[in-house]
């Protein structure tokens, strides 16, 4: 695995880790926050998902060491786009 | 209050974004789909993508959407910079990334993205507009 991959793993392994925290206990301090995560670790907690984007490039700028999970967000939810015909 | 319009497309809707360039890019504008059956006012997500767009783009990666009718399954999002010039507008939304965009088009914008502005065709009936 190049280390480039290992550490999207990392960030994808936390953000599920956080959104899973937050989705089972409303007093986490991630809970309906907006998270950015760069090499691992969590380096942004937002009120907005703008805030959060913004501050997460200026920590990181390469973008494929970076992650964004909106905590306590249902990301399973089937979210309907309809057909064009 | 400032307008965009832009005439429509194959008869339909259309808004042109830009998505802002990773450094060193050029400009990119996409004209979308504007498709208020796409998602709702509680998606995830504001804007519908080719992938390589989103790459192009430098966008940050996010958690996979689950989409169902005209896309079913689990699709890469991207937090992406998207600006509309002559509405002064400039925010990062979350982009959801699609292999095939519908034809003539190069995405699709939701309803979550149409409804952040009065949108219409504001008594052109060969454009559709949005006002901020």
């Amino acid at each position: 695995m190049s280390v480039a991959n290992a550490v999207q793993d990392r960030n994808r392994e936390l953000a599920r880790r956080i959104n899973e925290e937050a989705r089972s206990n409303p007093q986490s301090p991630y809970a309906n926050k907006f998270v950015g995560i760069a090499n691992g670790q969590v380096v942004v907690v937002a009120e907005d998902l703008d805030e959060m984007a913004r501050r997460l490039r200026q920590v990181e700028p390469d973008p494929t060491k970076t992650f964004c999970v909106e905590a306590s967000r249902d990301y399973d939810v089937v979210e309907e786009i309809w057909g064009l015909n | 209050m400032p307008r965009d319009e832009w005439p429509l497309r194959n008869g339909r809707p259309c808004v042109q974004v830009v998505p802002t360039l990773a450094q060193g890019g050029h400009p990119l504008q996409r004209t979308l789909l504007a498709d208020t059956g796409a998602g709702s006012q509680l998606s995830a997500f504001e804007l519908i993508l080719d992938e390589d767009d989103c790459l192009l783009c430098g966008g940050n990666p996010d958690q996979p959407i689950t989409l169902g009718g005209a896309y079913v399954g689990s699709f890469p999002s991207y937090v992406v910079l998207v600006q509309l010039p002559a509405l002064g507008f400039a925010r990062n939304l979350r982009v959801v990334c699609v292999p095939t965009p519908p034809a003539g088009f190069d995405g699709i914008a939701c309803f979550g993205f149409l409804n952040r502005f009065q949108y219409g065709n504001f008594g052109n009936s060969a454009a559709f507009g949005l006002e901020s």
